[in-house]
């Protein structure tokens, strides 16, 4: 029972600790706070049923299954796409005019199908970095040597922006 | 001196101080570089203005009420497996292969062979709906263990007493620990008895009619066997002594587990009947009867289900053996499962698919 309580301790301290920046890496790509926290509720559930709570690598496995749940979710989900207008506007800028608003929509669903076009570490890599994780962070997230972020970052910068100009040229 | 790489000029866009010395030199005094810094800067403004968002604001004590009192994953096939208690954690994985045979022997039945030994995998995949529905057959029957399965860890495996034995792993990811624990699965019979009650019960919640059933399909029983299986588990361990509690263990991060394919018999119950049957059934999605049909009637091939919607897949080969590799070369999760003889192979953990599969065209 001690080993259950310490566990469960450390769970509540974890998520404690990264329930918000979970929700902020599922943000970063659903735009959807809502929806940004049912993926980051999923996440933790998940982990909590596999892993110690206490394992090191845990906010990084965390960071990783947020972006990549909430990737999968952009991409089988095309009714998020209908909604995300909706969703956008009561969330958005309320001090911007009408026609500004529907512009900023606009402009962030082709982003987020952009993103939906991207092979999954790149998507991940501009999500994680965009959600304020350092390079070692996205490094660990990842799986991959910190030296190798910036260039991973720089690619996926340049892809996104290909995906954004593909979507709106169609 | 080179010119800066692209990465580097990015990485000094984020961070400035980040930059050697060297670095710092080549950047004021080349032209060039602070050109391509320049660039890169405006794209990374741009991109991060695209991907800017509202920020949320959560109430954390809130959601973790949510997360805790979310209720647990409902029970397959209507038993609890004594493997997927909450607080069970250590061998999940490590036999997540003989308890995914439970799950996997739903869609065997469908083959036409029910007396059968698999052979080979073969990819299957379905939505999350599929596979939820298939764990619905307990809406159509009772399910119980008729020998339920001992599990055990152990610290060596000159301590394992299973019939089978472990294999002889030939590589490990250098990042993997050395730290090795031996798990092992008694033989465990599971047994599926169709109930017409039921059945019908459960048609009329999805308000349809039930399909007539074949004769003898009341009462009719079909029958699981699963293991012996040993398993060998990679990590930290927080191990118990030997033959203790093996709910108290930690996660591994790699496990390779052997078992005796599971086999299925239904001494009562034609094969095509059967089939037919199954695929009539209310919350059998058309993909999924589709997939079904598509395994033909041999008999000798296990079906792995893969949930199409959270995991990357594909079918390979280990040592010639149909194969099927699950997960992506992110390292966030992967497995291979494959059979050879009358042994059913996986290899899983926070590993990427490469390296399952390299892991599994290693074993001996």
């Amino acid at each position: 029972m001690t080993v259950a309580r310490t566990n469960d301790d450390a769970f509540e301290a974890l998520f404690t600790a990264e329930y918000a920046r979970v929700v902020s890496i599922a943000n970063r790509v659903l735009a959807d706070s809502h929806e940004a926290e049912d993926v980051a509720q999923e996440v933790f559930i998940e982990f909590h049923r596999l892993h110690s709570a206490s394992a090191d690598y845990a906010p990084a496995w965390l960071h990783r299954a947020a972006a990549h749940s909430a990737l999968n979710r952009l991409r089988g989900a095309k009714r998020r796409q209908r909604r995300e207008l909706s969703q956008a506007a009561g969330e958005g800028d309320q001090t911007l005019d009408p026609q500004k608003q529907l512009e900023l929509n606009e402009d962030r669903r082709n982003v987020r199908e952009a993103l939906g076009r991207m092979a999954p570490k790149p998507a991940a890599v501009l999500v994680l970095r965009a959600s304020g994780l350092s390079y070692a962070e996205v490094a660990r997230s990842l799986g991959v040597g910190i030296g190798q972020v910036g260039t991973l970052l720089r690619r996926a910068e340049e892809t996104l922006r290909k995906e954004v100009t593909r979507g709106t040229s169609i | 001196m080179a010119h800066l790489s692209d990465g580097s000029l990015r990485r000094i866009y984020d961070d400035p101080d980040a930059k050697t010395g060297a670095d710092a030199l080549h950047l004021e005094n080349c032209v060039a570089c602070q050109a391509r810094l320049k660039a890169v800067s405006e794209d990374a403004r741009s991109v991060a203005s695209l991907l800017a968002v509202p920020d949320v604001k959560v109430d954390v004590a809130r959601a973790f009420s949510q997360v805790t009192s979310a209720p647990a994953a409902q029970p397959k096939f209507g038993i609890r497996l004594p493997l997927v208690r909450s607080t069970s954690r250590a061998l999940v994985l490590a036999f997540a292969a003989a308890l995914a045979m439970l799950a996997l022997v739903v869609t065997a039945v469908a083959q036409g062979g029910f007396s059968s030994t698999p052979t080979t995998v073969k990819l299957v995949p379905v939505t999350v709906a599929d596979m939820q529905a298939l764990y619905q057959l307990s809406d159509y029957g009772t399910i119980k263990w008729t020998t339920k399965p001992d599990l055990q860890l152990v610290p060596s495996a000159d301590q394992v007493t299973s019939t089978v034995s472990p294999p002889n792993v030939g590589y490990v990811p250098s990042n993997v620990s050395k730290n090795v624990t031996y798990g092992t699965m008694s033989k465990a019979v599971a047994t599926f008895t169709f109930s017409k009650d039921k059945a019908e019960a459960a048609a009329t919640k999805h308000g349809k009619t039930l399909p007539p059933m074949p004769k003898g399909m009341d009462g009719a029983t079909l029958t699981v066997t699963l293991g012996p299986a040993v398993a060998e588990i990679y990590g930290n361990l927080q191990q118990p002594a030997s033959g203790s509690d093996i709910t108290q263990a930690a996660l591994p991060q790699l496990v390779i587990v052997k078992s005796l394919v599971p086999t299925v018999s239904s001494p009562q119950v034609g094969a095509a009947e059967f089939e037919r049957y199954l695929l009539q059934q209310p919350g059998i999605s058309p993909s999924l009867a589709d997939a079904i049909r598509a395994l033909g009637s041999s008999g000798t091939t296990l079906p792995i289900l893969v949930p199409v919607q959270f995991s990357s897949h594909e079918s390979t080969t280990v040592k010639g053996n149909a194969a099927v590799a699950l997960g992506d070369n992110t390292g966030l999760g992967s497995g291979v499962v494959w059979i050879s003889g009358k042994y059913v192979y996986v290899v899983a953990g926070t590993i990427k698919k490469d390296e399952a599969k390299t892991i599994a065209n290693n074993l001996s």
